[in-house]
């Protein structure tokens, strides 16, 4: 008995190790699992050592000897330059992590956890030309459009996401303590519960829209503004404009459309690269300043082309699997 | 009839099944009665645990569902800690649980002596291998790195200083709770 339940502490510190990685993989997720089932002492000794890695103390205790080791070192590893047995096993080990890292990012693991205990972490990432809708555990949905990336951080006291590219649609659960807020990289945006749009066209160019309730952003310098529903925000470097007319429940691109007001092609053609399969370029970037107006099928990329292409007297064809646009 | 309604509420193929969650249930009630030795707010915390997992496994895929489902758990845990705290605080000193709970064993001088004293007799490369994971969340990988050893190699040094840890409390006659 006494050598099962040693056996059994030791595959639970294993376990704590793994599971306590930003990234598993769908194998080692299902395996977990597994293990936690075929045997009830199995949950207790790893809750038991949970306990220990995870407390407090523990924390105090290895900062403690952490500082008197510090103090004390000679520095390490100084005379085995010339032989570091870890050094080919890591570069084979690299490149195959990497590989599995995008991987587990793209299609398995819905949440993925700091090891600190409060602090809930996430990234979710979608390819060229498909949405996907992100429950967080507070309630609130993200709707992510087409070649979008955003990482999420969920505190008992803050939840943040940042939008690392492309375009998302906010729906936030309304909490009186705990704020909302997106990071766009230039722009930030804070909300109590509300239902936005926030799109990072490029590294320059982000527009907020506003659906529903309040919405403030922060872009920086002193500039802030308090947007209500119905309106939105183009900040672009140092010029912003005022966006009006805001309608609806949701943006239209949700519903695999897009309403272009006097909107610059090269932005029409950025919305595009998100929905279209095949990557959509412009020949000459001049035209990405000619503006049009009106109602387009993003999910129909040709029909789009045509549209604009018939508007200011263009033509289109298709060229090593992408779309180039010219005159 | 009750079977079809069931059948609308499951998702197929995502979620498990009614049966599948009972599992989870008393796997976080175990979990929770383990990592905090409190038997009083274990089946609470499991109903809530699933109650969100559910929700969770509706909308996105899960990688491991006992994994989430700890953490879910510890989240909770904690919560309940700290407004536990704020109301005793608020109350009077006397007012506390009488279940035993865990962290206060793990909280007292003795465990803290315990920690120390362990973590002074170890390797001094498990110790660092220790303290880089735990304290600097570290990946193995990048400890492997700076130590020159294999990442196998780290990890079996948080493994065994687990076990190491776990032992000397146990030596030194700290009770961990909620074995049952």
């Amino acid at each position: 008995m006494g050598s099962e339940f040693h056996d059994i502490d030791w595959q639970a510190a294993r376990w704590i190790d793994r599971m306590s990685r930003p990234v598993q993989d769908a194998e080692m997720a299902a395996e977990f699992d597994r293990w936690i089932l075929k045997d009830p002492r199995h949950v207790e000794a790893y809750a038991r050592l949970s306990a220990i890695w995870q407390s407090e103390r523990l924390h105090r205790a290895l900062r403690d000897n952490g500082e008197t080791i510090a103090a004390s070192r000679e520095p390490v590893a100084s005379n085995d330059d010339d032989y570091r047995p870890g050094r080919a096993w890591r570069r084979a080990f690299t490149g195959r992590w990497a590989g599995l890292g995008v991987a587990a990012l793209a299609l398995v693991l819905g949440v993925v956890m700091a090891p600190r205990l409060l602090v809930e972490e996430a990234a979710f990432a979608t390819p060229r030309g498909a949405t996907r809708v992100v429950a967080l555990s507070d309630g609130s949905t993200i709707r992510m459009n087409g070649a979008t990336r955003i990482a999420v951080r969920i505190t008992p006291w803050s939840r943040h996401v940042a939008l690392e590219a492309g375009e998302a649609f906010f729906d936030v659960a309304h909490e009186r303590l705990r704020g909302f807020s997106v990071d766009t990289g230039g722009a930030s945006v804070s909300v109590l519960g509300t239902a936005f749009d926030v799109d990072r066209l490029d590294d320059d160019t982000h527009v907020v829209q506003v659906y529903r309730g309040l919405v403030s952003v922060d872009a920086g310098a002193g500039r802030q503004w308090r947007l209500p529903a119905g309106s939105g925000l183009e900040v672009s470097g140092e010029r912003v404009r005022s966006l009006r007319g805001v309608t609806g429940q949701r943006p239209g691109w949700t519903k695999g459309w897009y309403e272009a007001n006097d909107t610059p092609v090269l932005q029409l053609v950025q919305r595009l690269n998100r929905t279209s399969a095949r990557p959509v370029a412009l020949s000459d970037p001049a035209l990405g300043e000619l503006l049009v107006t009106g109602r387009f099928q993003t999910d129909r990329p040709a029909d789009v082309l045509d549209a604009i292409a018939a508007i200011h007297d263009l033509s289109w064809r298709e060229e090593g699997g992408a779309y180039v646009l010219s005159r | 009839m009750l079977s079809s309604i069931r059948d609308l509420e499951a998702q197929p193929g995502t979620a498990p099944r009614q049966d599948g969650w009972d599992a989870v249930q008393t796997a976080v009630q175990r979990y929770v009665r383990g990592r905090s030795g409190r038997h009083d707010i274990a089946d609470d915390i499991a109903q809530e645990t699933v109650a969100r997992l559910v929700e969770l496994g509706r909308t996105q895929q899960i990688g491991s569902v006992f994994a989430l489902a700890f953490r879910i758990a510890d989240n909770l845990l904690t919560d309940m800690h700290r407004r536990e705290r704020r109301l005793s605080d608020e109350v009077d000193d006397e007012w506390q649980s009488e279940e035993p709970s865990m962290d206060r064993v793990l909280d007292s001088r003795r465990a803290v002596d315990v920690f120390n004293r362990c973590l002074r007799r170890m390797p001094p490369l498990r110790r660092e291998v220790l303290i880089r994971r735990r304290l600097n969340q570290e990946s193995c990988r990048s400890i492997g790195e700076d130590l020159a050893i294999s990442a196998k190699a780290v990890e079996k040094h948080i493994t065994r200083g687990m076990i190491d840890l776990r032992k000397a409390l146990e030596q030194a006659g700290v009770d961990l709770v909620g074995q049952d």
